[in-house]
């Protein structure tokens, strides 16, 4: 689904390359899994983007969206024990997908798919954003 | 230019960067770049979590 709007989703933990085949080939949920599954095992991609753990040597739970210009757009990390949210991440792809192509826009917090309502920002607007988004 | 000891914020320019992958897709061991995803225009999706054959 993520294909579909434009993006690649690539995996990163420090796991080596190697544990990545043992697991992908043993966990019966990830036998449909298509997507790269990246390797750092010195850190230095969890470092760059700040989720490396120094206690542990492990990356925490962080989800990075970048444009294709290459720019980061969008930061989100946990701490180990709470999942992400897919279809959340799904949504903030798609609202970026979309305001790349309609930069004069906004996604108000209620937006959820292409065809929702965006809003316009504009001196007009400025104290009247409930009248705009009725 | 960003700093190499500080963190990346929202808004700045990623480094170009490579890692080594396992594809799943090609059964096979493989490379991807930030760069190579840029000159095919895609968004790319760095997905972070501690460690394989753990739970969440």
């Amino acid at each position: 689904m993520f294909r579909k709007a434009g993006a690649e989703v690539i995996t990163v933990s420090t796991d080596t390359k190697f544990v990545h085949l043992a697991w992908q080939r043993d966990e019966k949920l990830l036998e449909k899994v298509k997507y790269p599954m990246g390797s750092d095992p010195t850190g230095k991609l969890s470092r760059m983007f700040g989720v490396y753990d120094e206690d542990s040597g492990l990356a925490l739970r962080g989800t990075f969206i970048i444009s294709p210009a290459g720019v980061l757009l969008n930061s989100e990390v946990n701490f180990y024990n709470l999942g992400r949210n897919v279809e959340e991440i799904l949504r903030k792809v798609t609202a970026n997908v979309h305001l790349a192509g309609n930069p004069a826009e906004a996604c108000p917090a209620q937006w959820h798919m292409p065809g929702d309502k965006t809003l316009k920002p504009s001196a007009k607007m400025v104290g009247k954003v409930y009248e705009a988004l009725k | 230019m960003t700093d190499s000891s500080s963190p990346l914020r929202v808004g700045q320019q990623v480094p170009d960067f490579k890692l080594e992958t396992f594809d799943p897709a090609k059964g096979d061991f493989s490379e991807i770049s930030l760069a190579a995803q840029k000159n095919a225009g895609q968004w790319t999706i760095l997905f972070f979590y501690p460690a394989d054959f753990t739970f969440v």
